[in-house]
């Protein structure tokens, strides 16, 4: 059967996570499956969400909370999508001025020196701070509807902080994170990959805490799709998703590993030097993760997530049925498909629990077992997708 | 009505400005980026953001809404969900407005309406100089093979035009582009590459 749309235009943000939809680009993995895509590189999540809502683009490299908070209504103009795919873990971060990093460090040089990092010393700067009539912390992430913004909230409240009372949460875009931050007018951020690395490289910056490390093997950016037009084209959908299955499966391999930094350096896609790019692509527990661990899987429970946190911090009010949404947008069934035809083992289950993996285990509800990385939060909680309100309940700092 | 227009292009922002002054008696000002004007803006508390969709501020912008809790600051919203199409035609034309909330969108049309027009104006000129440049560039390259064609076999110009053009037609490709691979190959031939 011949595919509804040969052509493609799909949008991309310059972040190392766009790696499956470049290397599909490049290595020709969509010739393969007969598509013929133009990447667009964008300038911001709103006009990746406008352009795809609109047609303007076929589909986007999305942050996993965007296709979610657009079929809700709450950016944007409400416009029904899908998600069905991920393209990676791992790969952000909270990174802080080194003059922060050292404010913290006096104060609680243990706290610091600790893997994982947490918020305590952060607080205790605030406290001081407060005390001593100084204004309020500023931190940037890259948009209220991102994995960023809720990781970084997770990570303060765990340790007493208040996200909204206690330090201001702006957003600014992820290429100029590395200028704001010399430039004094933040003081931390929390961002994707190579943004982190590059501040790092700039000098005046110290990574303080991965993300990695604060969700292991957590959700982060999607496929984003407009719903109709997935339904409209199914088979374009699944040669879509091929492709970018075998992409994410080269770029975890060795081969992809050596060759992705120099593939992204370059001005289409990051325009940051390709050792700062090896360096974000990370190291052992920390590095972003493609394919392996069933990575690109879309699990609604990932979704679940997400709009737990969004109803956290009174993005989405309580009338907001989570589960029916989370199901509308992440769709596992669309992957299955595709897995099954590319010859890639799938998960046969929608949800799991996350936050009870110390170390590697076995997925056995899959078409074929599939080896799994450990899961759990730095806090020591449990996320199980089925009871979201009883989640929301256990913690101190919310808004409702 | 205040209308803050964000455009890194200062041309196309000047050509907006300029378009909206014939609309409505408004007050414009421009900033080529929303860090430029960030400070002002209580000051100038906009009813209107007309940004450019290639300027990365946009998702700031949005956040504003988020953010007003702590920095009083007008909501602000996509423009105008009253008007099917408007949205599309503005995103595609390369132009996002931001609405106060409460505000008409009778009174925010042409607005968004000008500044899609003077984008459109602006985004034909870029592309008929971007041609005018490709065309001169690919005369000179068509010179340059002619003249190896001419040296190398001993024909005429025309002579040499004409197997330059036969060259491009037996490989279905534009003629510049078959006149730039013999300059290529001609410089490999003479060991340029080494």
């Amino acid at each position: 059967m011949s595919l509804e749309q040969r052509e493609l235009r799909l949008g991309f943000i310059p972040l190392t996570d766009c790696a499956p939809l470049a290397a599909a680009r490049e290595l020709g993995f969509f010739e393969a499956e007969g598509l013929s895509v133009t990447l667009s590189r964008e300038a911001s999540w709103a006009n990746i969400r406008d352009k795809v809502a609109m047609g303007a683009l076929d589909g986007a490299h999305m942050l996993g909370p965007l296709p979610l908070a657009v079929s809700l209504g709450v950016s944007g103009q409400a416009a029904p999508m899908v998600a069905p795919l991920a393209l990676n873990q791992h790969g952000a971060a909270i990174t802080v001025s080194t003059e922060l990093a050292e404010a913290m460090r006096a104060l609680d040089p243990q706290a610091m020196a600790a893997r994982p990092c947490t918020a305590a010393p952060l607080k205790a700067l605030i406290d001081k701070r407060r005390a001593e009539g100084a204004p309020p912390l500023i931190f940037a992430v890259v948009f209220p509807f991102s994995s960023h913004n809720y990781l970084l909230r997770y990570w303060m409240a765990a340790a007493g902080i208040d996200p909204d009372r206690d330090v201001q949460v702006v957003v600014v875009p992820p290429p100029r994170m590395n200028a704001r931050l010399a430039a004094g007018e933040i003081d931390g951020f929390c961002a994707g990959a190579p943004w982190n690395d590059a501040a790092v490289a700039a000098g005046g910056a110290e990574i303080l805490v991965h993300a990695a490390e604060i969700w292991r093997c957590g959700a982060d950016k999607v496929l984003g799709l407009r719903a109709d037009w997935a339904r409209d084209k199914p088979l374009t959908l699944r040669a879509l998703l091929r492709a970018l299955l075998k992409a994410g499966a080269w770029c975890d391999s060795p081969e992809g590993r050596a060759e992705l930094p120099e593939l992204l350096a370059g001005g289409a896609y990051l325009d940051v030097p390709s050792p700062v790019v090896a360096r974000a692509l990370g190291q052992g527990e920390e590095a972003i993760v493609f394919h392996r661990f069933a990575a690109s899987f879309p699990w609604r429970s990932h979704a679940v997530w997400f709009l737990t946190q969004m109803r956290r911090w009174g993005q989405i009010g309580a009338d907001i049925d989570i589960p029916a949404a989370a199901e509308a947008v992440y769709r596992p069934d669309l992957y299955r498909a595709a897995a099954a035809e590319a010859g890639v083992p799938a998960p046969l289950v929608d949800e799991k629990v996350d936050g009870l993996h110390a170390g590697d285990w076995t997925l056995d509800e899959a078409t074929a077992p599939i080896a799994m990385g450990p899961d759990l939060f730095f806090d020591g909680r449990a996320f199980d997708a089925a009871q979201p309100d009883r989640y929301l309940a256990g913690f101190e700092i919310a808004r409702r | 009505m205040r209308v803050l227009i964000i455009d890194p292009d200062e041309a196309r922002a000047a050509l907006v400005a300029e378009g909206l002054s014939e609309v409505d008696p408004l007050e414009v000002t421009r900033a080529p980026s929303f860090e430029a004007i960030e400070a002002d803006l209580a000051r100038l508390s906009p009813d209107v953001i007309v940004i450019a969709c290639e300027s990365p501020d946009r998702d700031t912008l949005e956040s504003l809404k988020e953010a007003s809790q702590a920095n009083p600051r007008p909501v602000v919203m996509f423009v105008d969900r009253s008007t099917p199409g408007l949205a599309e035609a503005a995103v595609t034309a390369g132009v996002a407005a931001y609405v106060v909330d409460g505000l008409a969108p009778g009174r925010v049309r042409p607005v968004l309406e000008v500044a899609m027009s003077r984008f459109a104006v602006m985004q034909q000129m870029r592309a008929d100089l971007e041609k005018a440049r490709a065309d001169l560039a690919s005369r000179k390259t068509i010179e340059r093979a002619k003249g190896l064609l001419m040296k190398a076999r001993g024909l005429d110009e025309d002579a040499a035009y004409r197997a330059l053009r036969k060259l491009a037609m037996d490989n279905g490709r534009p003629l510049a582009a078959v006149a730039a691979d013999l300059i290529a190959f001609a410089g490999v031939l003479k060991g340029d590459d080494t």
